[in-house]
């Protein structure tokens, strides 16, 4: 095996001190591996000597481009060494797709049929080695035959199965997989514990590709491990440090998680014996390092297998038990291990109260010294946080924050805005803590984040006041936050004259605020502050002379940008009047609806690995949407149905929404925009994305009943309605009265049509009020499905008296205005088709309680019914004291539906029980609404 | 200004670190090593990372960098360099490793004195030599010295000392040319200029005032309409660019074009010039290499040497590059010289050791290739050449005269030496 000549080489080359002379020697070696080449006549020896020079030079990164042929001659040789040079070579030399790759197929596929062990290793790690998509196609069937040949030695099958493996990695569409599922599953009974294993690690890969097709392995792998942990059935080679087969057994516990848990009980009792053995053999530390990892490696596993199975089990109790004792162990592997498989359990865990039991540890871990550690740390906490206990994480995070890793910051930023979105329970809190997490974050803070702020706060109004003074206090500070500038500029911007009235807040006072920082700030965010300061133009014109000096300064900058801005400003605010001023400053509408962008940042960060992983970092919702699909991906075998099914949210009634009902709801989009479930007392829900100007609820509900009254009224402006309804057409008059002394400019209304309901505007109403006076507009409306939500009305105006306002109340359009009262029933056709409709879905029913304090008032009752276009129907149930009504809803294209009511009340309880039956389920459902909410409040 | 400055050897061990501002950290030269020693495709002699500048220039087998956070002028910083070595070779002979590694002490007495904190200071020999000796001196006379020291490091002539007596007054004049050439397959020439120094070597007693004249276009034109004599001269040169010795008065040199200046003692550069019109070719190559299919190459090239029969060129050789994937190179020469095949360089070294000038040489050889895996085309690199040739100039400078006055009026003798040797001589084929 010696070659002298190659030794000699190898120290000439390592004798050269610099680069330049190993280059010369370099080509002068090739020239005469060249010219030997050439001449041709070598025999083995020399053939094997100057590839392994070669091979020399192209290890120390030099091109090769002769040579090949040699190589692919050595393989054809009958010796070993020489045939061991050629597959060295041919494994370095060659890629996957080089075209010589074809000369040395035929050689391998020899060496594969050979008898001689051997040669077929040499030929499978080749194989494994260039694996390009021609040598997959040709030879996957020898592979495939070698691994599954009895006669095959135990080390073939091992090399075979990895072989397989790597094929299978790099082109799954090559491989018959499916075809092999049953005699490469029969493989994992196999004694060798060796080859047992290399197969499991291929079917690993298989099974999560094919889960059907491989659902025998399943079994198998269950069998396997009780065979190791119960019958110890495994050869005494096998065992690592006490442990027997540590591998074997991590596989096969994974393997386990690829599938759903399964049904049947007497499989769940055997694994639960298996993982309830495991966790019993865990009990004590070893003193051994080695014993000690390969006992952990296991119990993580199992661990990891009982939540996926049943995160409530009594194991996974223990387990919380033991993983307890981990995060606080002394060894960093250990610490990290049992954070992440706590984050597995907070993921898929109902109940997080095993959990906060190590708060404090866990919230300790964010200093461990260890950064791999912290993140774990972090990510625990981010999954183990609910209401309870969010105002504790969130401070700690914050506090953390400021002292974190750099590289962390960013995604803790994100998560803490996530959670303080998510948690937050007042106005107040939420404000103080984002803007306290962008003071602190700094530069860490992506522009997600007060992009989100700053949604947030434009589509609630009542966070609007208290957000403005709060970003001017920050603003005042002397230290310097670019972020804060922006969202301090534009909130200020925004919503600075709903503070302009209290002390400190003057609009000179807020704009000197603002100023101060304008010169420290990128030319970005200058550019922000100058449309900052043309609202303030607009929205205080007494300190319009301060702003021009900037903009006029400004217009000579010598950023394009900037300076565009600033004249633009300029011309708009010095124009003769302040029309255009207005239209352009006008407050900003609010924000449409959509998947908070902090968590698709986040969610980018989080990369899918090369394991189909079965949960990700977040709370229980965040895990329940991917479980969802696995489901859908792995069709049958043993699934079960599914624990939570989740109804689209949909805008309740305040009365089923109870106290902690948004916590726990399993709405996928629970961090989405319009569920920024901030709780007040009694828990309204705020629909952000149409903020309705308050106080338009009274006439709205009126109105409901009503054909005509007042609709609407604040200090500057009264809306009149009066409407007629026939069938599924009705026509609207709206009136707008203007109560104050000065004109109403800008005058413009626009209401919402959709296609299940169609408002039609013909004239369009008038640009100006004059004042103390009154327009008119007329609005067609016609019903073509059956509609839930009503019509919403925006109206823009400006006034001298008033400044720019803008409304946006909802019409009193519900489904039952185009209902017809049927007043001619008798009690035998009622029942009979009270009968026919049946019970739910197509009946809806509630028990309430009635809001008023002084009882139910009967007349009340049936002013209501009444007002709703119910026919109420006296003398057809034998109570007299119960109410039955009925009505047909014309729906337009969705045709003709009859509608049958029933109302009990009980007089001594104030309770009413309502019941409503209609051929439609959603007509029920919605009719049900209606009344319920009106017979609460309004009887 | 220059922050700090480094000398490295070829391994990048730094020999030489000298800080002159604070807002560089010594482990600096680390990231030279790294991004530029250890580097093989380094292209330009600066390199900016961040808002730290390198500049290095190589000399021997040594690294000279110097390194700067500002804005600093790169000519002035490469032309420090380049003092440090004309320093260098003028305190030890040679500048390199060894000299450097033998001599750190008075290396680090001499940065301290021509630079201060990055700004450089006076930087002449024959001043510095003064005061930074190699040799021991005695307390009494340094303090003598001392005055004399201040006198002339400060004083108009600082280059020069008073006192300076020989007993024969000479000059000696080389001007030294090198040439640069870039020739097309097809025989065009894309790029042709000559680079050329004029050094002095002056022993001359006293404070001697020297003129001195070329042949120069624009003097010569000059000349001619002060004499109102219509007829150009045709032998005259014209110079694109020149650079001078500090010593040169250039105020003169504006305003009439005489090159007038009271030389330093010793060995000095005179003046730099370059020229790019109306270039005297020393050789001619006509090559013809013929590729034969895949496996051969025929190269036949022949020389001729364009200059007068009765000059001579030295040392030339030419290096003919042959494919990456030649396996066997055989090669003929009739007379001239003697030509091998160098595969540690992937070319054929043709080598003539004498030339005598309108003389011709011809060179015809076959190489074999060896198959490649991948076909790549051969680059076909260009023929380079090498070559000195005496008492002959491409760009047909010449000396006029150069006359020294002195106060005593003592006569002098001058010498002139004219050379012309390759500098990046390429012919492509």
């Amino acid at each position: 095996m010696s070659m002298r000549g190659l030794t000699v080489f190898i120290a000439d080359i390592r004798n050269c001190r610099v680069r330049e002379l190993e280059e010369k020697r370099i080509n002068k070696e090739m020239a005469n591996i060249r010219s030997k080449f050439k001449e041709g006549n070598l025999n083995g020896y020399q053939k094997k000597k100057y590839v392994c020079k070669l091979l020399y030079m192209y290890i120390l990164g030099w091109d090769i481009d002769f040579g090949h042929m040699e190589a692919v001659n050595l393989i054809a040789s009958t010796k070993y060494s020489e045939k061991q040079i050629g597959y060295l070579a041919v494994t370095l030399l060659f890629h996957e797709n080089s075209d010589l790759v074809r000369l040395v197929v035929n050689s391998i596929k020899k060496d594969l049929d050979d008898m001689n062990e051997i040669y077929n290793c040499l030929a499978l790690h080749a194989i494994a080695n260039i694996g390009g998509r021609e040598m997959a196609e040709t030879l996957a069937l020898d592979v495939h035959r070698l691994l599954i040949s009895p006669t095959s030695r135990s080390f073939v099958q091992k090399k075979a199965a990895l072989t397989m493996l790597r094929l299978f990695r790099k082109h799954p569409d090559v491989i018959p997989a499916t075809d092999w599922a049953d005699r490469v599953i029969a493989l994992m009974d196999e004694y060798d514990l060796g080859v047992a294993l290399s197969v499991t690690t291929l079917v690993m890969a298989f099974a999560q590709t094919f889960p059907e097709e491989y659902k025998g392995c399943y079994v198998k792998a269950l069998q396997r491990l009780k065979r190791i942990l119960i019958d110890r059935d495994f050869s005494l080679d096998y065992i690592y440090y006490k442990v027997p087969t540590p591998w074997l057994q991590v596989k096969c516990l994974r393997l386990l998680q690829y599938y759903p848990p399964p049904e049947d009980a007497a499989v769940r009792n055997e694994i639960n014996e298996l993982l309830q053995v495991i966790v019993n053999n865990s009990q004590d530390t070893p003193k051994n390092v080695q014993h000690n990892n390969a006992q952990n490696a296991v119990l993580f596993e199992a661990i990891n297998l009982a939540i996926h199975l049943d995160s409530n089990s009594q194991i996974c109790m223990q387990a919380a038990v033991l993983l307890g004792r981990f995060i606080s162990s002394k060894e960093t592997n250990v610490r990290y291990l049992g954070l992440e498989t706590m984050a597995h359990l907070a993921a898929c865990a109902d109940s997080l109260e095993p959990i906060k039991k190590h708060q404090e540890t866990i919230i300790m871990s964010l200093r461990d010294k260890d950064i791999s550690v912290r993140r774990r740390g972090l990510d625990l906490l981010y999954s183990m946080c609910d209401t309870s206990n969010s105002k504790v994480i969130i401070s700690e995070l914050l506090r953390y924050l400021q002292i974190a890793d750099y590289t962390l910051r960013e995604e803790m930023v994100l998560k803490i805005a996530i959670l303080t979105e998510k948690f937050a329970t007042a106005y107040s809190w939420y404000v103080d803590i984002i803007l306290q997490l962008i003071s602190t974050a700094g530069d860490h803070v992506g522009e997600e984040v007060w992009f989100r702020v700053v949604q947030i706060v434009t589509n609630n109004e009542d966070l609007q006041e208290y957000a403005a003074k709060t970003v001017l206090n920050y603003l005042r500070s002397p230290q310097y936050n670019e972020t804060m500038i922006k969202v301090g500029g534009y909130i200020l911007g925004e919503f600075g004259h709903l503070i302009a009235n209290s002390s400190g807040c003057s609009p000179i006072e807020q704009f000197t605020a603002v100023h101060s920082k304008f010169s420290l700030c990128s030319l970005q965010t200058r550019a922000l502050l100058l449309t900052t300061y043309v609202k303030f133009v607009n929205l205080f014109p007494e300190i319009k002379s301060q702003v021009l000096t900037v903009f006029n300064q400004y217009r000579h900058v010598l950023d394009s940008e900037l300076q565009q801005r600033a004249c633009e400003y300029m011309a708009i605010s010095t124009l003769p009047t302040d029309d255009m001023l207005q239209t352009v400053c006008e407050e900003m509408p609010p924000f449409p609806e959509r998947e908070s962008t902090l968590v698709i940042k986040l969610n980018q960060k989080q990369g899918d690995t090369e394991d189909k992983r079965v949960w990700v970092i977040g709370g229980k919702e965040a895990n329940l949407e991917r479980r969802e699909s696995m489901k859908a991906r792995m069709s049958s075998i043993d699934s079960i149905s599914t624990p939570t099914s989740f109804t689209a949210p949909e805008p309740r009634p305040a009365t089923t929404t109870n106290g902690n009902s948004h916590m726990m709801s399993a709405e996928p989009d629970l961090l989405g925009l319009d569920d920024l479930s901030i709780s007040t007392p009694n828990n309204v829900q705020l629909s952000s994305n149409d903020v309705p100007t308050p106080g338009f609820e009274p006439g709205y509900h009126k109105l409901q009943r009503a054909a005509e009254g007042v609709l609407f009224e604040d200090m500057h402006l009264q809306i009149g309605l009066k409407s007629e309804y026939h069938g599924h057409l009705g026509r609207l008059a709206l009136y707008f009265g203007n109560k104050t002394g000065a004109t109403l400019q800008n005058f413009t209304t626009q209401i919402d049509s959709t296609e299940a309901l169609t408002v039609i505007s013909p004239t369009p109403v008038a640009n100006v009020v004059e004042a103390r006076s009154q327009v008119q507009q007329l609005l067609n409306i016609e019903c073509n499905e059956f509609f839930r939500e009503s019509p919403g009305l925006r109206i823009s105006y400006t006034s001298q008296a008033t400044g720019p306002q803008r409304l946006f109340i909802k019409l009193p359009v519900v489904l039952t205005k185009f209902m017809e009262p049927i007043q001619s029933m008798d009690g035998n056709s009622f029942f009979q088709r009270w009968k026919q409709i049946g019970g739910a879905p197509r009946e809806s029913q509630v028990v309430f309680k009635s809001g008023s304090q002084s009882g139910i008032s009967i007349e009340s009752v049936r002013n209501i019914l009444d007002g709703y276009r119910f026919g109420l129907l006296d003398d057809v149930d034998p109570n007299p004291s119960n109410f039955v009504g009925a009505g047909v809803v014309h729906g337009g294209k969705a045709g003709k539906v009859g509608a049958l009511l029933r109302l009990e009340p009980n007089m001594e309880q104030h309770m009413y029980r309502l019941t409503v039956r209609t051929t439609s389920e959603i007509v029920s459902e919605e009719l049900r609404i209606i009344l319920e909410r009106s017979l609460t409040y309004d009887a | 200004m220059i922050s700090a400055f480094f000398i490295y050897n070829q391994k990048g061990e730094v020999l030489i670190s000298r800080l002159y501002r604070h807002d560089l950290k010594r482990s600096v030269a680390d990231i030279f090593r790294i991004q530029v020693i250890s580097n093989t495709d380094v292209r330009s002699p600066i390199i900016t990372l961040g808002s730290t500048s390198f500049f290095h220039v190589r000399h021997e087998n040594l690294y000279i960098v110097a390194v700067t956070k500002w804005n600093a002028n790169s000519a002035l910083v490469f032309e420090f360099c380049y003092r440090v070595i004309n320093i260098g070779r003028a305190y030890f002979g040679k500048f390199d490793e060894e000299a450097v590694k033998n001599n750190f002490v008075v290396i680090y007495e001499l940065l301290d004195e021509i630079l201060d904190f990055g700004y450089p200071q006076n930087s002449e020999t024959d001043t510095l030599k003064m005061y930074i000796t190699t040799e021991v001196v005695k307390s009494e006379r340094a303090v003598e010295d001392s005055s004399k020291i201040t006198i002339q490091a400060t004083g108009a002539t600082s280059w020069r000392r008073s006192d300076i007596k020989y007993r024969k007054n000479e000059a000696f004049i080389d001007v030294i040319e090198s040439v640069n050439l870039l020739i097309s397959n097809t025989g065009t020439v894309l790029r042709a200029d000559v680079s050329g120094q004029i050094l002095m070597r002056a022993y001359l007693s006293g404070t001697p005032e020297c003129k001195f004249g070329l042949n120069d276009k624009l003097l010569l034109d000059k000349d001619a309409v002060t004499k109102s004599n219509p007829l150009r001269r045709p032998n005259a040169v014209e110079i694109d660019d020149c650079q001078f010795h500090q010593c040169v008065k250039l105020g003169k040199f504006d305003s009439d074009r005489t090159i007038s200046f009271i030389p330093p003692d010793g060995e000095f550069e005179l003046m730099r010039y370059r020229t790019t019109e109306n270039v005297n070719l020393p050789f001619k190559v006509h090559p013809v290499v013929n590729e034969i299919g895949r496996t051969r190459v025929e190269y036949k090239i022949n020389v001729k040497a364009n200059f007068s029969p009765k000059l001579y060129a030295h040392n030339v050789v030419l290096k003919i590059p042959t494919p990456l994937n030649s396996a066997k190179v055989e090669v003929k020469v009739g007379a001239g010289g003697k030509a091998k095949y160098a595969p540690a360089e992937n070319c054929i070294i043709w080598k003539i050791p004498r030339f005598q000038g309108q003389s011709e040489f011809t060179l015809s050889g076959e190489a074999e290739l060896s198959a490649m895996t991948h076909k790549k085309a051969w680059s076909r690199p260009p023929i380079a050449m090498d070559f000195q040739v005496l008492m002959f100039t491409s760009s047909g400078l010449l000396v006029r005269f150069l006359k020294v006055f002195e106060k005593s009026g003592y006569q002098s003798v001058k010498w002139v030496r004219y050379m012309t040797k390759a500098g990046s001589y390429q012919i492509r084929f």
